[in-house]
């Protein structure tokens, strides 16, 4: 025997109920006496009766169940009770023909009442002058006065609630023998239906335990509050369980931009690779944007058609002299720096004219000029410019990244290394070359990515080695190794997405979609 | 950038054996091509000038005629398919253009033929004369003379397109050159290149059989004239090309006359280059010509007579450069030694001899002799990357540099970090948008007066885009109106530099980070704006000094600008009401905007 026995609120109710009773209860008085539903009575009772506290019995019995129809049945009296006061006011004999007529005229069925009526012994058949009869008899006199058993038993039904159990009639003097036989086949009445019922109630060992106090509760609750933690109540609580596999609520958290996740991640990848980040006005001049990187004055990069040039600042001063004339000289035939020049003469004004940078090389030619002298290594992040229309696929403004590295062994080999290190740090496992043609490097690499999600080859960026004329009147005599990437287009290819437009609609139903972890 | 359609089985044949697609591809892009893919495609037939034309990629019909312009109701018909490899232009390379030139380039890397191509050339006897009337129009001529192996319909096509694709990529869509193809048999006698009076001359342009035409009228009237008639139309007098007899060849850069077009079954043709630029105009025929060579076709020369003096085109005398071993090792980090530099100088397609010297320094340097129609070549590391090239990128072994050098973030770039952390710690989400808008979004939708002077671009192709912004405001309140029917409160950030202009700053303009922060909701307002505010300042270790302001952006009495010891300041507020109705907005707004850090 346990030493002590803890239930949960529901359970305990009930013991205390049977506790306080005289003899057994059926679980419907139980449910009734405790507010706790029929099912968890038999729960607590079928656990208490394995653990031999309880006692449950099962008893079958008949119950009556009134049919809704028979309350007015009963008040208008049954055919056969309508009959009986037919004949006793007659005061003779009726002949079948007649009675029948009479019952046709009140809407009472006349084959109720020759069978009900004789059934009862109210009434017996004789013969008349007028063929076959009914005749009333003593015990339909009595019956003039009192109840038949099944109408008290219907009664009794009707005040119950719609039903009485058979073997109860008896104490309530009605005899349950009759109630069946008049009954049992009349279902617009009534009907009689068999049924399992369980009464408990208390071992003496189960009885003990109450008595002893080992019986303990423990409350049920969806919540603690903050009296039950601090008070030490939670003890007695028993937290409801929850089905744990069903979905929750949907949040999503505040974060960071897509875009700037994948911008963070590129700088991070510079920074880890020792390079030191450097930055330039968005408002440029041509010689810093076009010049400096021995793009002819002519080229058509240059046109309006694609370059935004600006209305102001319209113009602006040249810079440092010691830069000026050698990309000057170099444009016009080479300078010193062993090549032909484009063979025209240079215009310092169109160098003055003031656009809308079109790639950060701008800020990293800026920090070359700076720094020409090995080791160095460089990295700008930020907005870049084309006097294009919209699209899907193109957009105005974008984002590009630049790198540079001046280096007394920066080659075409170290230019590949550095790259591979800087694409597998961008998350791509392998990476290969091609060769390309850009204007300002020589040579010039395409690098390819195997894209895992998209189980294909992409071309991610351009690359080379800057050319002479870039790096020399810049006062620069090493090979630099430079390379850059739109930062948009890798975006779209993480993150799966089709129209560039949608990186800066703002709409917060696609940016909450984008896992940071993606 | 203009896509072409390399035939398989004709680079086959000119490669002399059948290599795989796979094989193709990989070696074009060895070479520095953008292969597409390979694929089947579709050709017909012009049914007015009978050309072949290519069917654009995935469309079943085509009803523009590329070479005369002609465009029809019904679909051409269809004329057969071929397994071709889809190339981008390389505007760099013309000499890879075209079937002809791939071929010859692929020789070289696969080992097939090495070293420099011969195209020898033969007196064709025929002249051209130019008349001083050109100076000013349309100045500089190159031309010559090629029997071609009979010209059927495959390759009449492969003129054309590479015709047209030297117009796009040396010609710059023939103002610089422009190239004209006749045939030889239709002229009589020697060539005058002239020019003609716009009204009063007329002749019978390509695609308009028995409909003569005068100069203006083709600008005006003709497909193809209407589409180049900028070229022309401001010109007095327009350049054209005729025989002895006087029948016009061209009007260049317009169009070929109907009558000396060359068709299937053209033996010999005559090719000029005009143009306001010489090197252009040299450039386009000697690839043209170049190519055509490779194809079968045999150049012969013209005698040019040109202001008094005679010369003879084309003029494909291989060019001449040292290359030094050493540099080669330096600037491609490659373990070269003489003959490995001179195989892959070979594989390229140029001569390589080592030059003779009585020094060990001067061993290293050798000879080149590249041809003429590579005019990129412009200095020695153009043949380095040749170099590059024929040994092969695939064959280079990446490495690093071993230097050590210690990474800086920017100033602004960590404070910014920072200033992030700490919104997304109180729960605004960040958002970005672009730094180009207008005037009226910018600055009049928020109450404030257009300055005189602002950063503004001077030729934007968008109206949208034509000022770079001085505030984040306008992208916030952008964002809230297209989340308008999110459930409130919403709260935003964004981070990004802004300009305004300044005669001391680097390019006249200062440049700053700046946090703009925004909340929507019915509790929204100054008291819940400053509250983030001076998290946000107590985060960063500063204090803010507040003082009230007049602002037309906000609500009177409840906007204040701040100020820190450090570099931190700001404005922030209640948006004015008008505003929230411009921007449909339903729920009052607070607003603030934080300088960082100034860049310059």
């Amino acid at each position: 025997m346990q030493n002590e026995l803890i239930l949960d609120e529901n359970a305990y109710a009930v013991w205390e109920q049977l506790l306080g009773s005289d003899g057994p209860l059926k679980v419907a008085e139980l449910e009734e006496r405790t507010g706790v539903d029929q099912s968890q009575v038999t729960a607590a009772a079928t656990q208490a009766a394995q653990q031999g506290y309880f006692k449950v019995e099962e008893r079958e019995r008949q119950e009556l169940v009134a049919d809704p129809q028979a309350e007015a049945v009963l008040a208008k009296g049954l055919p056969e009770r309508q009959a009986l006061q037919f004949l006793a006011e007659s005061g003779q004999p009726v002949p079948n023909g007649q009675l029948a007529g009479w019952a046709n005229k009140r809407g009472l069925p006349p084959n109720e009442v020759f069978k009900y009526g004789p059934m009862r012994g109210w009434m017996k058949r004789v013969k008349s002058d007028q063929g076959a009869a009914l005749e009333l008899t003593d015990l339909g006199n009595q019956a003039l006065e009192e109840q038949d058993d099944d109408e008290k038993a219907l009664r009794l039904a009707i005040e119950a609630g719609g039903a009485v159990y058979l073997d109860d009639l008896q104490s309530r003097g009605v005899d349950p023998a009759r109630v069946e036989k008049l009954l049992g086949n009349r279902d617009e009445l009534a009907k009689i239906k068999d049924r399992t019922q369980r009464l408990v109630s208390l071992t003496d060992q189960g009885r003990r335990m109450m008595e002893e106090e080992r019986v303990k509760v423990k409350r049920e609750q969806t919540a603690l509050s903050s009296d039950d933690i601090t008070s030490g109540a939670w003890r007695d609580i028993t937290l409801r369980r929850y089905d744990v596999t069903l979905p929750a609520e949907t949040a999503y958290p505040a974060k960071i931009h897509p875009m700037r996740k994948i911008m963070e991640e590129t700088r991070r990848a510079f920074l880890e690779m020792g390079f030191s980040e450097v930055v330039s006005p968005m408002v440029e001049s041509a010689f810093w944007n076009f010049d400096a990187l021995f793009q002819p004055q002519d080229h058509p990069a240059r046109d309006m058609q694609d370059t935004f040039y600006m209305e102001h600042p319209r113009k602006v001063d040249l810079p440092e002299e010691k830069w000026v004339e050698p990309v000057k000289r170099t444009h016009e035939d080479g300078w010193k720096t062993g090549s032909e020049g484009w063979g025209y003469k240079w215009d310092a004004e169109t160098s003055r004219r003031v656009v809308l940078r079109t790639h950060t090389t701008a800020s990293t030619i800026r920090a070359l000029a700076a720094h020409p002298q090995p080791p160095g290594k460089f990295f700008a992040v930020g907005w870049t410019f084309r006097n294009e229309t919209i699209s899907y696929k193109h957009l105005p403004v974008f984002h590009q990244v630049d790198g540079i590295v001046i280096d007394e062994e920066a080659n075409l080999a170290t230019l590949l290394g550095t790259l591979q290190a800087f694409y597998h740090k961008m998350g791509f496992g392998k990476v290969r070359f091609k060769p390309a043609f850009y204007p300002y490097t020589e040579p010039s690499v395409d690098v390819v990515v195997y894209m895992e999600s998209r189980g294909k080859w992409l071309e991610m960026g351009g690359s080379g080695i800057f050319r002479p004329e870039v790096t020399e009147p810049l006062g620069c005599k090493h090979p630099v190794l430079a390379w850059g990437l739109g930062i948009e287009r890798l975006a779209m290819l993480r993150y799966g997405l089709n129209d560039i437009r949608e990186l800066y609609r703002s709409n917060l139903d696609t940016l909450e979609e984008v896992a940071l972890c993606r | 950038m203009p896509i072409v359609n390399i035939d398989l089985e004709w680079l086959n044949r000119l490669l002399g054996k059948p290599f795989p697609p796979e094989k193709v591809s990989e070696s074009l892009e060895q070479i520095g091509c953008d292969v597409e893919e390979v694929v089947e495609i579709t050709r017909s037939r012009c049914p007015n000038c009978g050309s072949l034309v290519e069917n654009p990629l995935g469309q079943e019909e085509v009803k523009t005629c590329n070479f005369c312009g002609h465009e029809s109701e019904v679909p051409f018909e269809r004329a057969g398919t071929s397994k071709v490899v889809r190339l981008d232009l390389l505007a760099a390379r013309p000499d890879l253009f075209d079937v002809g030139g791939l071929a010859r380039a692929l020789h070289g890397t696969l080992e097939i033929t090495t070293g420099l191509p011969d195209y020898p050339i033969r007196d064709s006897g025929l002249s051209l004369t130019v008349d001083p009337s050109t100076e000013d129009v349309r100045p500089y001529i190159q031309c010559a003379v090629m029997t071609l192996p009979e010209v059927d319909e495959t390759s009449l096509v492969a003129i054309m397109k590479l015709q047209e694709n030297l117009h796009w990529g040396v010609g710059r869509d023939r103002k610089l050159a422009s190239i004209g193809v006749y045939d030889l048999e239709t002229l009589e006698g020697d060539i005058t290149y002239t020019t003609l009076d716009p009204d009063s001359e007329p002749f019978v342009p390509l695609g308009m059989p028995g409909r003569p035409m005068t100069g203006r009228q083709i600008l005006e009237e003709h497909p193809k004239g209407e589409a180049y008639a900028h070229l022309l139309s401001h010109l007095p007098r327009y350049p054209v090309l005729r025989d002895e007899k006087g029948q016009v060849l061209s009007m260049p850069p317009i169009i070929n006359s109907e009558e000396t077009r060359i068709k299937v079954g053209t033996k010999r043709v005559f090719i000029d280059v005009t143009g306001i630029s010489r090197s252009a105009a040299v450039k386009a025929l000697d690839t043209l010509i170049c190519s055509l060579a490779e194809l079968g076709g045999e150049i012969e020369s013209v005698r040019v007579v040109q202001d008094g003096q005679e010369r003879t085109s084309p003029d494909l005398t291989p060019r001449q450069r040292e290359v030094d071993l050493e540099e080669a090792r330096r600037w491609l980090g490659l373990p070269l030694n003489p003959d490995s530099l001179m195989a892959s100088m070979r594989r390229m397609r140029f001569d390589i001899e080592a030059l003779a010297g009585s020094s060990a320094k001067q061993d290293n340097r050798f000879l080149v002799r590249y041809p003429a129609y590579r005019t990129d070549i412009r200095h020695m590391v153009d043949l380095l990357e040749d170099i590059a090239i024929g040994y092969g990128y695939l064959n280079i072994e990446p490495r690093l540099v071993r230097s050590m050098t210690v990474g800086e973030p920017r100033p602004e770039e960590q404070v910014g970090q920072r200033a992030r952390q700490v919104m997304i710690g109180l729960g605004y989400s960040e958002i970005m948008s672009l730094p180009l808008t207008t005037a009226e979004n910018h600055y009049e939708r928020l109450r404030q007066d257009v300055p005189e002077r602002f950063a503004r671009v001077s030729n934007p192709k968008l109206k949208a885009y034509d000022v770079l912004r001085s505030h984040l405001l306008t992208g916030l309140l952008e964002a809230l109106y297209e989340n308008r029917r999110r459930p409130v409160p919403l709260r935003l950030f964004e981070l990004d530099n802004v300009v305004a202009l300044d005669d001391e700053g680097p390019t006249r303009t200062a440049e700053e980070r700046r946090l703009a922060v925004v909340e929507i909701g019915p509790d929204a307002g100054y008291a819940a704006i400053r509250t983030a505010v001076d998290a946000l300042l107590r985060e960063m270790g500063q204090e803010g000094r507040y003082q009230a302001i007049e602002h037309p952006t906000f609500v009177t009495g409840r906007v204040a600008s701040f100020t820190t010891d450090g570099q931190l300041q700001g404005v922030l507020g209640e948006l004015h009401p008008e505003i929230l109705n411009r921007f449909n907005l339903e729920y009052p707004v607070g607003l603030a905007e934080i300088t960082l850090h100034r860049i310059f």
